[in-house]
């Protein structure tokens, strides 16, 4: 499941099962390439993992929570927790990778 | 002015140089030359312009001596030819803007002095800004530097003056040969900041002998073996991690015999350094094959250590550099400091080299002095220096017998780049490559991205160390990733005739794995982006200038496959400025370099921008 999220829903959603969080902005070449990407790992993931993407400039509390200093960064959260963390523009294999790990 | 893409297609410089000889040898042909009116060519391999070819012929055999009069008697530079009756004869050392004057004396007999006059230096030479040096040590040899930043490839005399300079930016260590040609990068970058497609086998006249594509690319620096065949830094064809991969490429075809690839015997991430990226985790700026222990040492910037690994099996031997941060499991591979004499550790060095007799020397950049983030030194409060170890692997114990220097603190550090030469027992060269000043301070920044920031100066300087005594120290204006001391001939004719050999292949550009579906808008893709695409033998190049934030991928289509290339628009695309001599000034301007290797058929280029696919006009024929 991959869906456009804000704070509140966030953290409602992200305290059970895999969840990779994506924290974009709107200004950013390789954070809309990596919509790309994500469609396709949601596609070859399924119901393993939820994505959740987060505008960086509508969530700065939660950025800055998580100690984000670039975008895109991707965080995988185990039942709440986080277990692993990518920064800039992946390849699908490198994510799918680490979702099968996890 | 059209919408769309220009298009170029581009010889290679090997192929411009064999046609411009091919003109040149037509030329001496036609005509009747002696000694007396000679057939003189400036610049013949059309990238030195501080060289000439004169040619001429004699009834009888003989050897001609040639005298390149330095001015004001200082800096002659002389050589004898081999006998001949045909003789073209390079001619090196040349001045600047300036009347030449060269004697062509034949052996025993008489001798015509004739005038070779220079174009004005270009804007790409670095302007020299101090030199000291002491009378007894003048000699023939010259200071060659290669390019970090814009000014190029430049040879200074020991009066300061120019004599030797290069208008393309080949760049990183320039290896002398024992056949007097040297290897250096070639100007053709596959990947910013990291790789060139290989390596030149070059004249000093700039000629082209040889050119080595690598399929993983060239970085940092190469050596020549005993038996011809060359070491090489390269990257491994996945790109997944970079500067971690070392081949020995067959001298005669290119081929690469063997391959060392570093995640083998390190863990990535293991001892990182102030610079460490997950993909740059190593950073190899340097190897040198020591031949008595039959092994190689290496520089990896980005774990702040010197190690050194079998040739044979590539496992790891040993590790100089801070312990510091280093799993339990790899300390067996450290030093113990021995002694209470000064000491310090290297960080983010580069240039290592063994001595004959087992010292180790490096470049200690000293970025950051150490691996803990609380205690890393601002670059103003650190220093970089050569320094000398000496190491015994049966207690494991080192020693530093010497540095230059610490004591210069601010004014001597770079950040980045440098090396040092071993002559002799105490005598050595040490070259502070990467001086970054902005304003009073050494500068925090890397200077690559601050070029055209009036309160930015960068420096190199250049010393040369006789017995704990300054010899010769060279500033000049800009950084440049190596020195060293070479003479402009080696014995013999010093000009092989006839077209450079292409040798080895090209990789396969990495394709991004995701691509946009999206069908072609029908439009061109709009001037406003100044697309260009220049074609090569084996590989194209894409330059245009997109804004910040967009989306750009180029595609490579015909009916039955698709290739996609992601293009980033991001401001900070760079983590390490190997070189940095091709850093556009407008962060804006992107190059995109795709190779022919793995591709087969013709192909319609097209550009997506964020929501748009655009045609180009353009196929590719692969």
């Amino acid at each position: 499941m991959l869906k456009e999220v804000m704070e509140d829903e966030f953290r409602q959603s992200s305290q059970k099962g895999l969840v990779l969080a994506d924290f974009y902005s709107t200004a950013c070449g390789p954070c809309k390439m990596l919509a790309f990407v994500l469609a396709d790992v949601d596609k070859a993931c399924g119901d393993k993992v939820s994505i959740m993407k987060l505008d960086f400039d509508k969530n700065r509390a939660l950025a800055e929570e998580f100690g984000i200093t670039s975008y895109p960064t991707l965080i995988l959260l185990k039942d709440g927790k986080e277990i692993k963390r990518l920064t800039g523009l992946q390849q699908k294999p490198a994510i799918v990778k680490m979702i099968e790990e996890a | 002015m059209t919408e769309g893409v220009s298009y170029s297609f581009c010889e290679s410089l090997r192929s411009r140089q064999a046609e411009a000889e091919r003109s040149m040898l037509k030329e001496f042909a036609q005509g009747v030359y002696t000694p007396e009116k000679p057939y003189i060519k400036l610049n013949p391999y059309l990238i030195n312009p501080l060289s000439a070819v004169v040619a001429f012929c004699t009834k009888e055999e003989t050897a001609v001596t040639v005298t390149i009069f330095g001015k004001e008697n200082k800096g002659n530079i002389v050589h004898t030819f081999p006998r001949k009756k045909e003789h073209i004869l390079p001619i090196l050392g040349l001045y600047g803007g300036y009347d030449n004057q060269v004697e062509l004396r034949l052996y025993g007999g008489r001798s015509h002095t004739i005038t070779i006059r220079t174009e004005e230096l270009s804007e790409r030479v670095p302007k020299l800004l101090s030199l000291n040096t002491e009378p007894e040590y003048i000699s023939e040899d010259l200071i060659f530097v290669t390019p970090s930043l814009s000014a190029l490839a430049t040879a200074f005399d020991r009066f300061g003056e120019v004599r030797w300079h290069l208008t393309v930016p080949v760049i990183f260590e320039m290896a002398r040969l024992k056949n007097g040609n040297f290897l250096i990068g070639t100007e053709r970058v596959m990947q910013m900041p990291y790789y060139m497609s290989g390596l030149y086998e070059m004249t000093m006249m700039g000629k082209i002998v040889k050119e080595y594509s690598i399929p993983g690319g060239y970085h940092h620096d190469q050596c020549e073996m005993e038996d011809g065949n060359i070491l090489v830094l390269t990257e491994g064809e996945s790109y997944e991690t970079v500067e971690d991969v070392i081949v020995l490429l067959d001298r005669e075809t290119g081929e690469i015999r063997k391959t060392w690839d570093l995640k083998d015997c390190l863990i990535p991430g293991e001892g990182p350094s102030g610079g460490y990226t997950p993909r740059d985790w190593f950073h190899n700026n340097a190897l040198w094959y020591d031949k008595h222990t039959h092994s190689i040492t290496l520089s990896g910037r980005h774990v702040d250590a010197i190690i050194n690994i079998d040739y044979e099996t590539g496992a790891l031997n040993w590790i100089i550099g801070d312990p510091e941060t280093w799993p339990a499991d790899k300390q067996k591979y450290f030093f113990q400091i021995k002694g209470g004499k000064d000491f310090d550790w290297p960080y983010e060095q580069h240039g290592c080299l063994v001595t004959p007799n087992g010292g180790i020397m490096c470049f200690d950049n000293g970025h950051y002095r150490s691996k803990i983030p609380e205690k890393f030194l601002l670059n103003r409060d650190s220093f970089s220096r050569g320094v000398l170890y000496q190491i015994d692997r049966e207690t494991m114990t080192i020693e530093q017998l010497w540095q230059y220097g610490k004591e210069r603190g601010e004014e001597f550090f770079s950040s980045y780049i440098g090396n040092v030469e071993w002559y002799k027992e105490d005598h050595y060269l040490v070259h502070s490559g990467g001086i970054q000043y902005y304003g009073e301070h050494a500068s925090e920044k890397p200077a690559a991205l601050l070029q055209g920031d009036p309160n930015v100066r960068s420096e190199s300087i250049t010393v040369e160390i006789l017995h704990g005594k300054v010899i010769f120290e060279m500033k000049i204006e800009g950084n440049f990733y190596r020195a060293k001391k070479m003479a402009l001939y080696k014995e013999g004719e010093n000009l092989p005739l006839g077209e450079g050999i292409l040798a080895g292949r090209m990789g396969v550009t990495p394709e991004f794995d995701t691509l946009i579906p999206m069908e072609s808008c029908g439009e061109l893709l709009p001037y406003r982006y100044e697309a260009k695409l220049t074609e090569e033998e084996d590989r194209f190049v894409f330059k245009a200038i997109f804004e910040g934030g967009q989306m750009v991928m180029l595609m490579l289509e015909n009916e039955e496959e698709e290739h996609g290339y992601f293009i980033s628009t991001s401001k900070n695309k760079f983590n390490a400025l190997c070189c940095g001599t091709f850093i556009e000034k407008d962060p804006r301007n992107i190059t995109l370099n795709v190779n022919k290797a793995g591709l087969t058929g013709t192909f319609d280029v097209r550009v997506i921008v964020d929501d748009k696919k655009y045609d180009t006009g353009i196929r590719i024929a692969c």
